[in-house]
């Protein structure tokens, strides 16, 4: 009897308590599964149809079709060695640059703040703000680079930046670099606040000099912090998309196409929305992939 | 010894601060060429310009519709950034606090969103908006960005409400208030800083996207400040000055915003690293 009774209070205890879990989570569920989880289902499905975008359309099954045409197709191959060269300028320019910037700014005693809030600025700003910004600034005519050209007499190297097949590509790179350094530069901030500062002082008995301590404490115990960011490098220069999409289109002669502009123009151009959708897939893979390999590796360091 | 920390001090002072003056110059090139005329921006591109008049500003203003592209970009950062406060965080509140079966394998659902490239699946994002008939509309917008920027907001919140001590909840529940009330009333406000940080990363994530705007919306009406300053440029190629103007206009309301919450964007950036 009282077991009976403990149990029907168990159950509506229960019962009462799924009740306030879904309460509380079901708007979210909902949310981002309508407008994210069925579309990663949709996006991998359409892959394997050939659909032209209209709801009314049939769908056909064509199997590994939109694959092997899309893995046929040179220009995406040329957009993922473009994705690849963004991400290894990405490497080159941003990781020790930036983490000596940060280091520099933590080193300084008067205004700190003030720097910080300086060079974050560029970060606040649209990628729509920073492609125009940028667009006119490599402008043939009125861009500051060619005027300056220019007036010291280097006419000759006054080029087109975003017309020329030879530069675009890394001039679009650039104003990358430009809009997103201020991010890693605070994360690297952050991980300089939590070095053990007597490391430091060890070294300094030591008679170690300031690049010395650089590279034998700063850098080591940054280890995670560098791998969080050397991640996100990797996996932005694979999303990038705004810079590109309204500066340059992916041209010219598909010289800057990344990835996700091309796409975008398979789906939203050129109608080609299963063939896009292939696309679509191998980006996410290479992305999750990435994201996985890292986090297992920061994993394993910890 | 001492002197010499002065003076190294004061190297890196200057070389900083030359540092910064580089790396803000784009910035300050736009503003000074946004007071130019089109002759004073061909003829004298460094120099200040010959009088600070609004003509370039005011043009593009009414020009490029930036009034609307405004009011369309507050509309949907705020009722985006309300979306988001109402959902994500009873979710992460559920993920951190509650327990029940399958926490664990909700947690790990919500966490394939962060990894998921929005790019990959623009494609069936757009088509789903079209099936609610969401396409075109600052609704639909509102409600699509808020959605794809849940994952890493209830991400956020789980981590914020970890760190409240799962004692006081415990206790609110056994004086007789109810979850919700416990959470409204004794939770929430002590997740503070974490809403915080959501707030400001969401603000971000969708006044700055440039993406969905540029899929989901169609007429100019319903346009934001981002996707208007893409097509106002591309209607304007060759009027600098308006130009110029125009990108003024949309970098000063992220700006004003960023000076006065300047500490805890830092910290919602660094705990978001999104653009």
């Amino acid at each position: 009897m009282g077991n009976k009774l403990n149990g029907s209070l168990g159950l509506k205890r229960s019962l009462r308590n799924w009740i306030v879990v879904i309460s509380f989570l079901s708007p979210a569920v909902l949310l981002y599964g309508i407008f994210m989880v069925i579309p990663i289902w949709e996006a991998i499905r359409l892959s394997f149809y050939d659909w032209n975008g209209s709801l009314t359309a049939d769908l056909n099954f064509v199997g590994l079709r939109n694959y092997t045409e899309t893995l046929g197709d040179p220009i995406f191959f040329l957009a993922f060695q473009h994705n690849v060269y963004w991400m290894v300028f990405d490497l080159i320019v941003m990781v020790l640059p930036v983490l000596l910037l940060a280091v520099m700014i933590s080193k300084v005693k008067r205004g700190k703040l003030f720097f910080r809030a300086g060079y974050y600025l560029p970060a606040v700003l649209s990628l729509p703000v920073v492609a125009v910004l940028w667009g006119k600034i490599y402008d043939p005519l009125i861009g500051p680079i060619n005027v300056f050209l220019r007036a010291i007499g280097l006419d000759f190297l006054a080029l087109n930046w975003l017309g020329n097949p030879w530069t675009v590509l890394t001039s679009l790179a650039i104003a990358g670099v430009w809009a997103f350094y201020g991010l890693y530069m605070i994360l690297f901030l952050a991980g300089l606040q939590n070095i053990d500062y007597s490391l430091y002082e060890a070294a300094d008995i030591d008679g170690a000099g300031p690049i010395r301590k650089f590279w034998s404490i700063t850098v080591p115990s940054l280890k995670n912090t560098m791998n969080v960011i050397i991640s996100l490098v990797i996996i932005n220069g694979f999303k990038s998309f705004g810079i590109v999409w309204i500066m340059t289109m992916g041209g010219p002669f598909y010289k800057s196409e990344l990835l996700a502009t091309y796409i975008y123009k398979a789906a939203f151009i050129n109608n080609k929305f299963s063939y896009g959708s292939a696309g679509a897939v191998m980006l996410a893979l290479v992305v999750v992939i990435l994201t996985i390999l890292f986090n297992s590796t920061r994993e394993k360091g910890d | 010894m001492k002197k010499s920390k002065s003076l190294s001090q004061l190297v890196l002072w200057i070389t900083l601060l030359v540092g910064l003056f580089l790396v803000a110059s784009p910035i300050l090139w736009v503003v000074l060429g946004a007071f130019k005329t089109n002759t004073e921006i061909f003829g004298s591109p460094f120099a200040l310009p010959q009088s600070w008049k609004l003509d370039n500003i005011i043009t593009a203003w009414n020009l490029g519709n930036f009034k609307t592209y405004l009011v369309n970009s507050i509309l949907i950062t705020a009722g985006g950034m309300l979306i988001v406060f109402l959902v994500a965080c009873p979710a992460g509140y559920a993920l951190a606090q509650l327990k029940f079966k399958g926490s664990k394998l909700m947690f790990y659902f919500f966490l394939l969103g962060i990894a998921i490239p929005i790019q990959s699946i623009i494609i069936p994002v757009f088509y789903q908006a079209k099936s609610f008939g969401l396409i075109n509309t600052l609704t639909g917008i509102t409600i699509i960005s808020a959605a794809l920027s849940l994952p890493f907001c209830v991400f956020l919140m789980r981590n914020s409400f970890k760190d409240v001590p799962s004692e006081i909840r415990e206790a609110a529940v056994v004086d007789g208030a109810g979850e919700w009330k416990s959470y409204f009333m004794i939770m929430l406000p002590m997740a503070k800083p974490g809403v915080v940080t959501l707030m400001v990363y969401t603000f971000m994530h969708i006044w700055n996207d440039f993406l969905l705007p540029l899929v989901l919306l169609v007429s100019s009406d319903k346009y934001t400040l981002a996707l208007g300053l893409y097509s106002f440029n591309q209607e304007n190629v060759t009027e600098y000055g308006y130009i110029f103007g125009g990108t003024l206009i949309s970098m000063i309301p992220s700006l004003i915003i960023y000076m006065i919450f300047q500490r805890q964007f830092i910290s919602g950036m660094a705990a978001g690293s999104n653009k």
